[in-house]
């Protein structure tokens, strides 16, 4: 269910099929790129940077597998 | 009903006791208890991206919340560029987790984030709604309007763009940020499907209210493709003239004698009065509110140049500084009051009255007020003497070389600013506060103020 408290604009809804094709190429040659960089030894590493990468860590403390094994 | 509380029916905020609290309407309750229940909040709450909140009461009419106070609340068109990228990646970063937790964002707005504790931080716990499976971000065009648009405006054009958001309370329409950009980036298909083709599209159907809203699908991994893209793109977003203030601190001369006596001063000052909570106006880069030696609670740190703010936060982030809020300030123009019955988002001086700092820095900043805003000293007394009980002021007097510069400027009508000296000063500023302390700065031909505001009967 949606609370339409704002209007979302319904051609913002149907481009986003083109956007995601886009952002699905852009991705793709991302990967690959590094791929053939990491090959040739040539990737650069990611500098020191002020912000994380886009996922949330989601593991539990509980969870995490002990080092003594 | 908190006044900038309307827009969702899920629930709203008000304040009891001086305390923010949250109603939840029933219509929400199947996604409160779902996302509670799920460990989503706790999980978001760990990570500090979303404020916590404790339940006060749950009866079938409505639930009650209370988030953790929020002392200062700072808004999008006062966030320095980094500040603005990372309220705009935390958004994603939150969508993504709701995405991959059967949730979605239902709306994107920037003034559902502030800053608090030295990063940015979600505070509309109400925002999450369940996914539907292959439906589109219906926030996606709102992210645009709120934060993609806003950062390439600033990327292109300054980051003094930023401050058009307090214009635009819904976002910085599409069609005006596609028009702003270069040409060239309708050579990116990046830039080119996210921006350019957006606008088109939300024009093209703007009109067309029968459109068959079947077509708008989209599966789950193409809208995480759209936000991955969108995540990676702004991280690596820079400011142009960023270059240019890249050794910030070495171009300010904060090495010399004076300043050393001058932070001294302050610093017994401080001391001496146990200030716990203080507002820098002019605190540049920060360097120094860092130089007081005594523990502060809370020291909101403000400055006109967006710049100095930027090399501000990065410090914050790097020292770990939870105690600072650097936020971009024009004393001549301070944030207004906006939105419906201009009380949605509140003004500078409302909020800083409510905050109420122990004590306020006015530090190499009379002489710009006075000479280039042309302000008056009873003006700018009645100012400080209306948000809190102290004021440190530092006042340079005639024969100080910035002084000199900025009256020389006023050439033939030099004579119109003779009201500038020590004298009219303190008049002035003695109708609105006591000197408590005065001190004249060794070999330089600055004054220090302590001042206390007046008993008012």
């Amino acid at each position: 269910m949606h609370f339409l408290y704002f209007d979302p604009a319904i051609g913002a809804l149907i481009i986003q099929a083109i956007v995601a094709t886009v952002a699905a190429v852009l991705l793709f040659t991302k990967n690959l790129m590094f791929k053939v960089k990491s090959f040739l030894g040539i990737a650069k590493q990611d500098k020191q940077d002020i912000f994380d990468d886009i996922n949330i860590d989601d593991s539990e403390i509980e969870n995490k597998p002990s080092s003594d094994s | 009903m908190h006044s900038s509380s309307f827009r969702d029916p899920s629930g709203y905020v008000f304040i009891e006791e001086g305390k923010v609290k949250r109603i939840i309407n029933p219509i929400y309750f199947k996604q409160y208890f779902a996302l509670k229940n799920s460990g989503f909040f706790d999980k978001l709450f760990k990570n500090k991206l979303l404020i916590t909140h404790k339940e006060l009461s749950i009866t079938d009419k409505e639930i009650v919340i209370q988030p953790e106070q929020i002392s200062f609340i700072t808004y999008p068109y006062e966030w320095s560029f980094n500040q603005y990228k990372e309220a705009a990646l935390l958004t994603l970063k939150l969508q993504k987790y709701s995405l991959e937790h059967g949730f979605s964002l239902k709306d994107a707005s920037s003034f559902n984030i502030t800053f608090y504790k030295g990063q940015a931080i979600f505070i509309d716990t109400l925002s999450f709604d369940f996914y539907v499976d292959n439906s589109p971000w219906r926030a996606y065009k709102q992210f645009v309007n709120h934060f993609f648009g806003p950062l390439l405006l600033a990327h292109y054009h300054g980051a003094q763009s930023l401050k058009m958001m307090s214009n635009f309370i819904d976002g910085i329409p599409t069609k005006m940020i596609a028009s702003m950009l270069p040409f060239k980036t309708k050579l990116s298909p990046f830039l080119y499907s996210n921006v350019h083709l957006l606008s088109r599209f939300v024009d093209k159907y703007n009109e067309d209210k029968k459109e068959d809203t079947r077509r708008t699908t989209l599966s789950k991994k193409g809208q995480l493709n759209i936000i991955k893209t969108l995540y990676n793109y702004i991280k690596k977003l820079s400011l142009k003239e960023q270059s240019e203030w890249g050794n910030y601190y070495n171009k300010t001369n904060y090495t010399d004698k004076t300043f050393k006596l001058k932070s001294n001063i302050t610093n017994s000052w401080i001391n001496k009065l146990k200030i716990k909570t203080l507002i820098d106006l002019g605190g540049n880069d920060g360097t120094f509110v860092r130089l007081i030696n005594s523990d502060l609670n809370h020291a909101l740190v403000c400055d006109i140049d967006n710049n100095a703010v930027d090399y501000n936060y990065r410090t914050t982030k790097e020292n770990k500084e939870h105690y600072m809020t650097p936020f971009v300030l024009d004393i001549l123009n301070p944030s207004p009051s906006i939105g419906f019955n201009n009380t949605e988002r509140f003004s500078f001086l409302k909020r800083i009255q409510q905050f109420t700092p122990d004590a306020t820095l006015a530090l190499a900043l009379i002489h710009h007020i006075s000479l280039s805003g042309n302000v008056t000293f009873e003006m700018s007394a009645k100012f400080f003497a209306s948000f809190s009980k102290h004021l440190i002021i530092e006042f340079p007097q005639r024969g100080d070389s910035w002084v000199e510069h900025l009256l020389n400027s006023k050439a033939e009508f030099k004579e119109h600013f003779n009201f500038y000296n020590q004298e009219s000063f303190e008049n002035a500023y003695t109708l609105f506060f006591d000197i408590i302390e005065k001190q004249i700065i060794n070999d330089s031909k600055r004054v220090m103020y302590l001042l206390k505001v007046k008993d008012v009967k």
